[in-house]
């Protein structure tokens, strides 16, 4: 989920400047909802206005409802317009805050993807994807209503005061004395809603981890017959949640009824102050200008005064959650692709035609484990097959993400020919929600039939996708309908038949198959090299290496032959 | 067989979950109520006020002796306008203790769902998101009385006492009032729910649909890029995106099209309250202050409708989320009749015929399978991952249910034993380690809750970890961690094996039971779990039977399982 990185000012900052850097590209719509959002604001007032015009005129002026028809018509026209601009506003931030999400959700994939998957497999790819998602789209709450609603509770509230100065100084000094409080408020609350998240988030999450706990053990727990202590352990631990985050609560919705009571006060104080105005009670300042007109007027302005800001507090808790998603996001998108992935480095031609790839003094190093492998020379022709052995994280992957391309050769080079291309397998095949097709098409998009049931056969998958309900257009990988381990393998193994790719690169092949299964990758790797494919296989197994017309053997991150010599350009 | 998916029918089980707290959600609801009256109050009354010293101003201005009685509105205001904030704040604290209880409540009532489930659904289910979502789904639920049976409840009686109250001033103007606002209101709940249904409930999946289709992207990187296939399972994730926004686009207009009409709803019937007022007015029938007050009361009804239109346009996520959580209820074991007839020993096993066929699923994963175990018997069953070896675990443990077949244990039915005996006497250490996120101690006293500290430490010894635990601060005290994570995965497998020693039972079902444990240390565990289980009757479940690997004791005879 969502790391718990220490807070710094550094990336709180960064976290900021990501929201703005996205908004900016939305800065159109943006201003234009704030705008929608202001004419609908003045719409109000126009309301406000007319309904104490009407009274005014009936009241005091004694004309006659007949007379004012043509008022209530016009009245009765404006509200549609005023329901158009909400409308508009509303839609704008909505459709800038889908935009940005997409265009956001665009660059994140297109920067995992330029890390390359040996990068990524440095992050777990269940956190990856929650990033790309439910963290993109927390955002949506910042830019579709809390931006524009920030404007409008700096400017409208401007607004109401300038018109009730014009009825009545004294009225506006009511509300411009609560007004300094409202920044105050706004930090109470904003403190609030931001530690409420923060805390409220880590103890949700706890709660959730110990649901989530109980529920993983469920198996042992049964066979323990043990699940309804644990079910009274799941409510004591919500039960235990609700005590402390009701104190949190307490003092949090604290914050914003004090802002409502100062609101509520304001009004009250200004509702009474121009009562007792026409009254004639007040002897002092502008009170006795006062008329029904300006004081009702400002009556019914008085809480629009304050309505944005209880708004904008009660989207705060939006701007707290995409604070903390840009957080994560920013530093995912900080860390740096390698070069040759972003580079596209010119295909060179290796120094003879046979020469399919070849690397010239390449290493690769982690940050942390300093030098993994290498230096390496080597060079691979076309038709050879290779075994390569050594212990367990001796580098074996990483020779192979080497020849691929997936990680930097570091100072040195690595020489691919121009028809250059490669098969990929290894211990967890992919398998993409969708039919067989579907699956065997990744690796060429545009096989036919017959192709794709060649490759099947020899992938000794057919007997198996004739007894399917469905053969060659089942899906797979839905609920409930799965391949087995060793099934998947042999998919992927049908795949690389399909490819046509000249260099096939394998990853501990036959790894945790059963004997079966086994037989039939060993054939398979023995049709490819027959058909004079080149072939670079990782493996423990023994039976492998009576295939191969070479071996390497990794050890300490440096590269043997098999007799124990360094391997050289040209093998003996 | 579909389960009835009308909304009502889907939310059913919920609401009755909710009424256990009947009264808390009544209070909280007249809380709700009381606020809005408040803020009611508080216009009209003001809406008076002013109307009233304006006119009395104006006869005192002409010369005419008036008097206005000032103090009790002026009172009637100041009250409201601290009862409004006051009853708010109560109202937010009680209501979110409500929600919190109902947390409880439906967090615990869908536990005892889940431990109702069988081992495969269970296994199926185990993958973090889907817990994740399981957990989500519950918060929307805990959250339905505030957002989407509260507030519409109190905007109607809010409705239907405005009118009434404007009805006794001009019955004209709160008869046309209440239909209005009760259409407005039949809109902005139900209408907006209509609307948003199908979007909103697809929501979730779509959401899921892009989360696994991104994990497919990310892990599968290497084979996309070897093949050249990146952008063409790109155009996959960017259809699902598509759809998702169209949809997210779709809700957006339909709640602002909601809040819009919401605004324009309440305004008009602003208007129109004051049309009739001043009728009445010149008719005489009202005062001219009343004439005020009556429209302004009405203005405060945008606090009552202004939640709706948006949770309503949401209504389908509910929807969606109760009825995944009902699918739950459909796929519980079934219970069977406890048993009558007092059963006395566990070690004779027999299995005949015994086939598990998983609907939909490409293969069985057990056909056909006879076996029998007499008393004292240790049979080591051989096959590859997926052979079926855990699915025999779980039928000898009634974790699961046979498609054809019988089993019995002991010479009685499996499905006849009581469930509680059928714990104490069947004993099954499982391929996965499943460890609590709590202390040692609590682990190992899943397996024997009254187990004293001798006894704990003992069989820490047994398995070669009391040493190590005796070197650890907290001793038995110490967390094990999120899932055993503070342990190397050979002291996990060590401590479930301590934990099956704390029990006595007939039958034993060991899967890999040295998995992960050295071999030096998997000897030592060999003799020591060689002696306790003499008396008992066993099945190993192992990989194969290679010489290289640690075997378990004593192997009396072999069945391989080939999938």
């Amino acid at each position: 989920m969502v790391a718990p990185s220490a807070k710094s000012d550094i990336s709180g900052n960064s976290a900021k400047q990501l929201l703005n850097q996205l908004a900016r590209a939305e800065q159109r719509r943006f201003r234009l909802a704030v705008v929608s959002g202001l004419f609908a604001g003045a719409l109000t007032w126009l309301q406000m206005g007319l309904f104490a015009w009407c009274v005014t005129a009936l009241l005091v002026n004694s004309q006659p409802l007949s007379q004012l028809t043509p008022l209530f018509v016009l009245w009765f026209l404006i509200l549609p317009l005023r329901g158009l601009l909400t409308y508009v506003q509303e839609t704008l931030s909505q459709r800038a805050s889908l935009a940005i999400r997409k265009r956001l959700r665009q660059r994140l994939l297109h920067h995992m993807i330029a890390l390359g998957p040996v990068r990524l497999s440095g992050y777990h790819s269940a956190s990856l994807s929650y990033q790309l998602v439910e963290q993109v789209e927390a955002l949506d709450g910042y830019f579709a209503r809390f931006r524009v609603q920030l404007w409008l509770a700096a400017l409208l509230p401007l607004g109401v005061f300038v018109i009730t100065l014009r009825q009545d100084w004294l009225a506006a000094l009511f509300l411009a004395l609560a007004a300094p409080m409202i920044p105050l408020f706004m930090a109470l609350v904003g403190m609030g809603a931001e530690r409420l998240n923060r805390d409220q988030f880590a103890a949700v999450a706890r709660l959730s981890g110990h649901f989530i706990d109980r529920v993983r053990s469920l198996t042992t727990l049964q066979l323990f017959g043990q699940t309804a202590q644990a079910r009274a352990s799941v409510w004591a631990a919500s039960e235990g949640y609700r005590t402390r985050s009701m104190r949190t609560l307490r003092l949090a919705f604290l914050s914003s009824a004090v802002l409502e009571f100062f609101a509520a006060v304001a009004i009250a104080v200004v509702a009474i102050y121009i009562g007792f105005g026409l009254l004639g009670y007040i002897d002092y300042g502008p009170s006795d200008e006062l008329t029904l007109f300006s004081g009702l007027f400002i009556l019914l302005l008085a809480p629009e005064f304050f309505q944005p800001l209880r708004s904008l507090a009660q989207h705060y808790h939006d701007r707290a959650a995409a604070l903390g998603a840009a957080d994560s996001l920013v530093n995912l998108l900080a860390e740096s692709p390698p070069t040759t992935r972003t580079d596209h480095a010119p295909a060179v031609a290796p120094q003879a035609p046979s020469t399919l790839v070849a690397l010239q003094n390449a290493n690769v190093a982690h940050p942390a484990r300093g030098v993994v492998l290498g230096p390496v020379t080597l060079s691979l022709s076309r038709g050879e097959t290779v075994i390569l052995t050594g212990a367990s994280g001796s580098g074996k992957s990483t020779l192979l993400q080497l020849l691929a391309g997936f990680v930097d050769p570091g100072k040195g080079k690595r020489l691919i020919a121009e028809d250059f291309r490669f098969a990929w397998m290894d211990q967890r095949p992919l398998l993409i929600q969708g039919t067989l097709t579907e699956n065997l098409r990744l690796a060429a998009p545009n096989a036919s039939d017959e192709a794709l049931h060649q490759a099947l056969a020899q992938a000794e998958l057919r007997d198996l996708v004739s007894s399917l309900p469905h053969g060659i257009e089942t899906s797979i990988s839905e609920r409930g309908v799965g391949l087995s381990g060793g099934q998947a393998q042999r998919l992927a193994l049908a795949r690389v038949f399909l490819s046509q790719a000249p260099l096939v690169l394998l990853d501990e092949p036959t790894a945790s198959l059963d004997e079966h299964t086994e037989r039939a990758v060993m054939q398979g790797l023995e049709t490819l090299k027959r058909e004079g494919r080149t072939l670079v296989i990782a493996t423990h197994h023994p039976a492998l290496k009576a295939l191969a017309d070479r071996h390497w053997h990794i050890e300490n991150g440096e590269l043997y032959s098999a007799q124990g010599q360094e391997v050289r350009d040209d093998p003996a | 067989m579909t389960p009835p998916d009308t909304l009502f029918a889907t939310l059913r089980p919920w609401l009755s979950a909710l009424a256990k707290r009947r009264a808390r959600l009544w209070l909280g609801a007249l809380l709700m109520a009381l606020t809005l009256l408040s803020a009611l109050g508080l216009l009209a009354v003001s809406g008076w006020f002013i109307t009233a010293t304006g006119i009395t101003g104006l006869l005192l201005a002409a010369g005419v002796a008036a008097s206005l009685e000032v103090y009790v509105p002026g009172g009637a205001i100041r009250f409201f306008a601290v009862s409004r904030t006051v009853t708010r704040y109560v109202e937010r604290v009680y209501n979110h203790d409500t929600v919190l209880r109902l947390l409880a409540d439906l967090r615990t009532q869908l536990f005892g769902v889940l431990a109702g489930l069988d081992s495969r659904t269970l296994a199926k289910r185990r993958a973090s998101d889907w817990l994740n979502r399981l957990t989500a789904d519950i918060d929307t639920l805990d959250s339905l009385y505030l957002r989407l049976l509260a507030p519409p409840a109190v905007a109607l009686v809010a409705i239907l006492l405005l009118s009434g109250g404007v009805a006794i001033f001009v019955p004209q103007a709160g008869a046309l009032l209440a239909a209005v606002l009760l259409l407005g209101w039949l809109w902005l709940t139900l209408g907006q729910a209509r609307l948003g249904m199908a979007a909103s409930e697809r929501h979730v999946h779509q959401l899921e649909a892009l989360r696994s289709r991104t994990i497919e992207q990310l892990q599968g990187l290497a084979e996309l890029e070897a093949y050249g296939s990146l952008a063409d399972h790109r155009a996959r994730l960017d259809e699902i995106e598509i759809r998702l926004q169209h949809d997210q686009r779709t809700l957006g207009r339909l709640s602002a099209l909601g809040n819009a009409l919401q605004g324009w709803l309440v305004s008009a019937a602003t208007l129109m309250t004051l049309w009739f007022a001043a009728q009445a007015w010149q008719a005489g029938a009202i005062s001219g202050p009343v004439m005020v007050m009556l429209p302004m009361a009405v203005l405060a009804m945008n606090e009552a409708l202004g939640a709706l239109p948006a949770s309503f346009t949401w209504l389908g996520a509910t929807k969606g989320a109760a009825a995944r959580l009902n699918q739950l209820n459909d796929q519980q074991m079934p219970v069977n009749a406890e048993a009558t007839q007092p059963v006395s020993s566990a070690q004779t096993l027999t299995l005949e015929n015994v086939s598990v066929h998983y609907p939909g699923s490409l293969q069985p994963a057990l056909e056909s399978l006879s076996l029998t175990l007499n008393p004292g018997e240790r049979l080591a069953v051989t096959g590859a991952s997926g052979a079926g070896k855990s699915t025999l675990a779980a039928l000898v443990s009634r974790q699961l249910y046979p498609t054809a077949g019988h089993i019995t244990l002991g010479g009685v039915p499996l499905e006849q034993w009581p469930n509680d005996t059928l714990r104490q006497r069947v004993a099954v250490l499982t391929q996965q380690t499943e460890l609590l996120d709590d202390s040692l101690a609590a682990n190992l006293r899943l397996a024997a809750p009254d187990a004293d500290d001798t006894a704990l430490w003992q069989v820490l010894n047994n398995v070669d970890l009391g040493e190590w635990a005796n070197t650890l601060p907290q001793g038995l005290n110490t967390r094990v961690g999120e899932g055993g994570r503070q342990l190397s995965g050979g002291q996990a497998r060590r401590v479930a094996l301590a934990r099956l020693f704390l029990r006595n039972p007939d039958l034993v079902l060991l899967d890999e039971p040295f998995a992960g444990v050295d071999e030096l240390t998997a000897q030592h565990l060999s003799n020591f779990l060689d002696a306790w289980l003499a008396g008992r009757s066993v099945i190993y479940l192992v990989h194969g039977l290679n010489v290289n690997a640690p075997m378990p004791p004593r192997i009396t005879h072999t069945l391989a399982l080939t999938g």
